[in-house]
């Protein structure tokens, strides 16, 4: 750690301590609503003084009650995540938003409210598909969910609230932009590892606390000590809710300088801004349906067109290799593997295909496997 | 394939031993058509567009199906095989695993793998869907990579069960509706040819008919004793879901009912001794081992009803509606929604809905639930409706636990064990009723 480091020490503090800090807030009469995916429309919960809460597992302790309740062949993401809920971990929520973006987020929410009843559960039907007609589809839902939002805070969200709202998360979103370019530089200046913990953090926070929190770290990238610090080979991770800094930390222990990435809970969920234009509504259906490169969406064209974006990550941030890193049983990301490994090969990257527990009880396996890739990388 | 367990006992009918030459001669004309130009298009089942591709005289080859059909006659295992070697993953959906390794080897080889059936014909477009699964359009998005034929999906909407029908009916029906055109105008790009939408309104009208009869004829599974076997609703579902529109399919369902109609008013019924009338309520059949079914029924057991591919609930065609696709896009949210206000009121899914009203209406004892390993949409959830059922009818669920496809993670010694004790269970469950 540099000396100039308040941003980054408070991150990894608000990630550690993300429980008791949420309980917090909510002992405070602060409204915690959990959700799932990056297609949670969370502007909509910040117009109204809500908390979104983004909900996580535990990749440290195995699945304990969840067994029970849930069947084998579900990710063990979702496994992990209701197995803290039926724990008591998520006791401090409010409420439960689920977007339909997988097979595993269409069933989740009647397992949940069965076994853990919460004061209140929305379920948004997100299209699969691309286009005008999805895009107003969605608006339509949309206005629902925020009406349903509205009820249950008892007042109305004014079209000012909204843009507001909007602004501050797009602020959010510009401001992980800025921190992302400072991956460019080789060694570059800041670590995959610290961005992940920032990341990590900004998911149970307030988003006006999440920018501040961003403009600290900014200031402590630029004013760092230099460091003399070795080149490392450059490495690109792609996969879903990998929502651990766990993992990008083994990567980086295993020699490699994690710069990019296209996760979930990284850049897939930020990179590109609301695009607000007079109908705030429909902006952000807009934004949902077309700007998330997540493979549970379809597009047309060619197939490989679809990868083109990651071709552009990669180019830009420099990058030497990338690790598909992908929990068992995610269909939509197992069905897109084999595909992209082979077009990111033809373009000339190696790729190291990885399919995994969400659990990272033992590292040892997976510590070699990383290890043996970097090695290639040189 | 494990498929010889008891035959002896079974009392099939007639109909069910018809599908097969359906199947075969499915495939022989998706060939001949192939060969003649006629455009030829992979599906996917329940996307609600099959009376379209009739009414434009594509062909559609239902991939799902020929996963299904490798499975039954055991000969999925090299396509499995082909398509982890390529390096999709062992837990995605069996049938695409089959249909990926199948074309995969076609790509490699030049020409495609001749069994079963001749094989799959080359498609001159793939058609997916996000009905149900998210395989159904990432199957083909994958496939894509291995053929250079153009790639069109839909969405198809399920309306969510918390809401009120009322206030999102017009939306998802214009969605809906607005999907539906745009695979028309993919499709009249594609083959050059246009839609006659009162070819597709006679069509919708033969297809309504065709469920109509299927659906009378489940209702005469109500009777006691059971009048078809558990493997029979598993082949009679087949002219249905990929036939849909031909005379031939609308007379196959009109001769199921009045076989089914004529044996149960002659008491005809499946084994000598029906003793546990058990409801197939989660998860697709094994059809690698369909055989179990068999064993059920050499002990007593029948299945009146199942919940992997039962009838199209009910739906009268309202004359006030002249365009076709306005038409479907209707009939496609009536029908995802025809139990969702009795599931809002009561118990809140329209899965565990669905297994509450057969239960009395079919005499049901036990509940048989098969968990497929690669199948999440099928499979996630069945422990909550055993739960969830719990509240209202205290019956015994029995889990088996494989795949629709790939034989290597099932054990017949096991299941037959499982099957044994449930029967127990169900025994009490039934002597305490
Ligand atoms: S990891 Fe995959 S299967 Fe699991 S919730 Fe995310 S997208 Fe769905
Ligand atoms: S429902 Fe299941 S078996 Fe059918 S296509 Fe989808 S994943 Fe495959």
């Amino acid at each position: 750690m540099t000396i100039s480091s308040r941003g980054l020490e408070r991150a990894w503090e608000l990630y550690q301590d993300r429980l008791p800090y949420a309980r917090m807030m909510a002992s405070q009469g602060k409204k915690i609503i959990g959700y799932f995916c990056c297609y949670t429309p969370v502007e909509l919960m910040t117009a109204l003084d809500l908390v979104p809460y983004r909900i996580g597992g535990r990749t440290d302790e195995p699945v304990k009650e969840a067994d029970a309740y849930l069947e084998t062949c579900v990710c063990s993401y979702v496994r992990s995540a209701f197995d803290m809920a039926i724990c008591g971990e998520y006791d401090f929520l409010h409420g439960l938003v689920v977007p339909h973006t997988c097979d595993a987020m269409w069933r989740i929410l009647n397992i949940w409210k069965l076994h853990k009843p919460l004061d209140y559960t929305y379920f948004i039907e997100v299209p699969h598909m691309v286009g005008p007609s999805s895009c107003h589809f969605l608006e339509q839902e949309l206005k629902l969910f925020k009406n349903s939002l509205e009820q249950l805070v008892g007042r109305k969200i004014t079209d000012e609230a909204l843009r507001d709202a909007i602004d501050t998360h797009n602020r959010a979103r510009a401001l992980l932009q800025e921190i992302y370019q400072y991956r460019k530089a080789d060694p570059p200046l800041i670590s995959g590892t610290e961005i992940a913990r920032v990341l990590a953090a900004g998911r149970g926070i307030p988003v006006e606390e999440f920018n501040e929190l961003l403009l600290q770290v900014i200031h402590d990238i630029r004013t760092r000590e230099s460091e003399s610090r070795r080149k490392k080979p450059r490495v690109l991770i792609y996969g879903g809710e990998v929502d651990d800094p766990a993992i990008i930390e083994l990567i980086e222990e295993c020699g490699a300088a994690v710069v990019m990435d296209d996760l979930c809970t990284g850049s897939r969920s930020f990179w590109e801004p609301v695009n607000l234009k007079e109908n705030a509504m429909e902006s952000l259906a807009a934004h949902y349906v077309e700007d998330i490169r997540c493979p549970r969406t379809f597009r047309p064209g060619k197939p490989e067109e679809r990868f083109l974006y990651l071709l552009d990550f990669a180019r830009d941030f420099n990058v030497q290799g990338i690790i598909l890193y992908l929990y068992r049983f995610c269909d939509g990301h197992a069905l897109e593997a084999p595909g992209l490994k082979a077009y990111l090969n033809r373009k000339g990257f190696p790729v190291l295909h990885l399919e995994e527990e969400y659990t990272l009880l033992t590292k040892g396996q997976l510590r070699t496997r990383f290890q043996a890739f970097i090695e290639t990388l040189g | 394939m494990a498929d010889n367990t008891d035959r002896k006992k079974e009392n099939r009918t007639q109909s069910a031993r018809n599908v097969r030459p359906l199947v075969e001669s499915m495939y022989l004309r998706a060939h001949q058509a192939r060969e003649r130009g006629q455009k030829v298009a992979y599906c996917m089942v329940m996307s609600q567009y099959d009376e379209i591709l009739a009414a434009m005289d594509i062909v559609p080859v239902w991939t799902e199906n020929y996963g299904g059909l490798c499975a039954a006659l055991g000969t999925a295992q090299p396509f499995l095989e082909k398509a982890e070697a390529e390096g999709y993953s062992n837990l995605i959906c069996g049938y695409a695993r089959t249909g990926l390794g199948f074309d995969i080897l076609r790509a490699e080889n030049g020409e495609a793998p001749q069994t079963p059936d001749g094989g799959m014909p080359m498609p001159d477009m793939l058609l997916g869907s996000s009905i149900g699964c998210d395989t159904r359009f990432k199957w083909y998005q994958a496939l894509g990579h291995y053929m250079d034929v153009p790639i069109y999906c839909i969405d198809v909407i399920v309306p969510p069960v918390t809401r009120n029908l009322y206030e999102i009916k017009d939306f998802y029906v214009k969605y809906q509706a607005e999907q539906l055109r745009g695979l028309v105008e993919f499709l009249e790009k594609t083959t050059g040819c246009q839609l006659d939408p009162d070819r597709l309104m006679s069509i919708i009208h033969r297809a309504e008919e065709a469920r109509h009869w299927w659906w009378e004829a489940q209702q005469l599974c109500r009777a006691i004793p059971a009048p078809m076997t558990a493997r029979d609703h598993f082949n009679i579902f087949v002219p249905h879901h990929f036939m849909i529109g031909e005379e031939a399919t609308l007379d196959f369902y009109k001769e199921l009912y009045q076989e089914l109609k004529d044996r149960v008013d002659s008491g005809i019924g499946v084994v000598d001794n029906e003793r546990y009338r058990l409801l197939f309520a989660g998860g697709l059949p094994p059809w690698h081992s369909m055989g179990i079914f068999s064993y059920f029924g050499s002990l007593g057991a029948v299945f009146p009803a199942q919940l992997a591919y039962p009838p199209p609930d009910p739906f009268i065609i309202p004359d006030n509606i002249n365009d076709p696709i306005e038409l479907m896009a209707l009939r496609s949210f009536e029908r995802f929604t025809y139990r969702w206000e009795q599931a809002h009121r009561g118990c809140g899914d329209f899965w565990v809905q669905h297994i509450l009203e057969l239960v009395p209406e079919f005499n049901i004892d036990g509940l048989v639930m098969h968990g497929v390993m690669s199948c999440r949409a099928t499979s996630m959830g069945q422990i909550y409706y055993q739960n969830a059922v719990q509240k209202y009818a205290k019956l015994k669920t029995l889990f088996i636990g494989s795949d629709i496809v790939d034989i290597r993670t099932y054990s017949e010694a096991q299941t037959k064990i499982q099957i044994d004790t449930f029967l127990e269970t169900v025994e009490t469950y039934k002597s305490n009723k």
